[in-house]
């Protein structure tokens, strides 16, 4: 039992990992753009299905493909942000945002449907299968070679943030726009960026997920939902709350599944974040009065 | 000498005495042309005119709802008038984005404390010369606010947020000097600060208009703001009531009674302003 219990907890973290890079991009997202992204989902799927073509119509490995995919993935981003976001404006610009950025979910939904049909396929490669043995564990390439993925996409992430002037400018948007602007950042070409990368990072996402999951049009609303649990458990618009809520959650998910069962492992996944929120509404990591506008 | 927005001089005023460059279009750093600007479907200025002269403090008062802080978002470019012009240096400043405001030469510290919480001080400090890609250039003017808000060198390293919020108020003050303005644009410089820190606060305005640096600031206290200043302006819903050199505005014996609290003949000894 208490093998299995590591071995959950190891699981657990090393899918955390990958979870965490995609509600990365959906809480950097929402610190500067007040945006929700309900398509963030639909997304990761997308990402997952330019993984699936490039690898099977074309032979490109899964991780070699994220040359491409990645910075497709950030031009979908960055039209998305210009035909819909941008027009979004007022008071009710969140709560638009939601319905907004469903409509755009259903519209790629629709599309890949036409495409692929509702059919599960998943992604193939020779260590998607393969295991390798460490202390006793069996441990899947494909979750390792994700983690290390996840963490060196989140350390760029992290460095862009924090060591370009483009990040910079970016933290400014996040804390305060007004501010940003008189200082004459371009809060407006910065969202646009910012939404185009929060939608990049989800290719890398995309494709571990497909790798790890059999998936189809439709396997977005489960993770977005589960990305919305992680973001604001983490408190919204902390990235450094996302990678932690992330980690948690998975980890806390996988021991359930261990100890108790699958079927109670889900419940206690959004079980979880009620009882966090009613404890501290500002979720894990965020703080009370995050900006101003 | 004390003007009505229709010129006259106002009662009681000898038209010889007074600040001669008010009103002297060619002393004139920036200048409103009956500037209408508001949010949404209504106007909150209505045909603002009137100039801030070079080198001098001008201070604009009145009460909520006036049009300060808009009449600050049209010059700072957060606001596109919908009327009129307003010029800087002879170039209009219409349809400029804030950045474009930046190069021209105008910084304004914004009403909130507008720091970046998260970041430090030093990065805050930097953000002022965000629009700068002359690395030299950044870190020969952070030396020089360095030296004179010494609260910028000593918490460097510290988050803004630490800060007490007469400290904020002065690294707000040295971000907005990165860029060596020519106008200063500063939105109720005293909001929440105690009198001893408001004091500090004064005392470095002034300091930064001693160094040639012409400054325009809103003040809902309106006794120290108009003792600081040599022009006052008086705004009354989005309209210019009176404009005139600050200690003459503090005088007028209308003004007084609406604006001031009244007591006028006291304001001269009063409290609060940056001489005690």
């Amino acid at each position: 039992m208490a093998s299995s219990i590591l071995k959950a907890v190891i699981d657990g973290v090393l899918t955390g990992g990958v979870y965490a890079l995609m509600a990365a991009g959906l809480t950097l997202i929402f610190g500067v753009m007040d945006i929700i992204n309900i398509a963030q989902g639909v997304l990761v799927v997308l990402a997952a299905y330019l993984s699936y073509v490039l690898s099977t119509q074309l032979g490109i490995d899964l991780f070699v493909g994220l040359l491409i995919t990645v910075p497709t993935l950030f031009v979908v981003g960055v039209v998305v942000e210009w035909a819909f976001i941008r027009r979004l404006a007022g008071r009710e610009r969140t709560a638009m945002s939601i319905l907004v950025t469903y409509a755009v979910a259903i519209i790629i939904e629709g599309l890949l449907i036409r495409q692929f049909s509702t059919d599960y396929v998943q992604l193939n490669a020779w260590y998607v299968d393969r295991s390798f043995r460490l202390l006793g564990l069996y441990l899947p390439y494909i979750y390792v070679f994700g983690f290390a993925l996840a963490a060196a996409l989140l350390a760029a992430l992290y460095m862009v943030l924090y060591r370009t002037r483009f990040g910079r400018s970016v933290r400014a948007a996040m804390q305060d726009r007004s501010a940003a602007r008189l200082v004459g950042v371009n809060v407006e070409r910065v969202a646009t960026l910012t939404f185009g990368l929060g939608v990049a990072v989800t290719a890398a996402g995309g494709m571990v997920f497909g790798a790890t999951n059999a998936f189809n049009p439709n396997s977005g609303y489960d993770l977005i939902s589960r990305l919305l649990t992680i973001v604001i458990l983490g408190g919204m618009g902390s990235i450094g709350g996302a990678l932690g809520a992330a980690v948690f959650m998975l980890t806390l998910e996988d021991v359930v599944s261990v100890v108790w069962s699958p079927t109670w492992s889900t419940l206690v996944f959004f079980a979880a974040l009620v009882i966090v929120l009613s404890v501290k509404p500002t979720g894990l990591f965020g703080r009370a009065a995050a900006r101003a506008q | 000498m004390t003007r009505l927005p229709d010129g006259k001089v106002a009662p009681g005023q000898d038209p010889s005495v007074g600040a001669g460059a008010v009103g002297d279009p060619a002393a004139a750093l920036l200048s409103f042309d009956g500037v209408v600007a508001g949010y949404g479907g209504g106007d909150v200025l209505h045909g603002i005119s009137f100039q801030v002269p070079r080198g001098g403090i001008t201070c604009i008062v009145g009460p909520n709802g006036a049009g300060k802080s808009t009449l600050l978002a049209t010059v700072s470019g957060m606001l596109r008038p919908r009327l009129g012009a307003i010029s800087f240096q002879g170039r209009s400043l219409v349809g400029l984005s804030p950045r474009e405001v930046l190069e021209a030469g105008i910084v304004q510290v914004p009403q909130n404390h507008s720091l970046f919480r998260e970041m430090t001080v030093r990065e805050n400090v930097e953000m002022g010369a965000f629009i700068l890609r002359d690395h030299e250039l950044i870190r020969k003017r952070l030396h020089e606010v360095e030296a004179m808000f010494p609260v910028v060198a000593k918490r460097a390293g510290d988050k803004a947020g630490s800060l007490s919020g007469g400290q904020q108020r002065l690294v707000e003050f040295a971000r907005s000097l990165m860029l060596d303005p020519a106008l200063v644009v500063l939105d109720e410089p005293s909001m929440g600060l105690d009198p001893q820190t408001l004091k500090v606060v004064f005392e470095t305005i002034r300091l930064m208009n001693e160094q040639g640096r012409t400054i325009l600031l809103v003040e809902q206290n309106a006794r120290a703001g108009l003792r600081l200043s040599t022009q006052g302006v008086v705004l009354e819903s989005g309209r210019v009531r009176l404009e005139g050199p600050g200690r003459e505005i503090l005088e007028n014996p209308e003004i007084g009674a609406l604006y001031l609290g009244g007591a006028t003949t006291s304001v001269a000894g009063s409290g609060g302003g940056t001489r005690g």
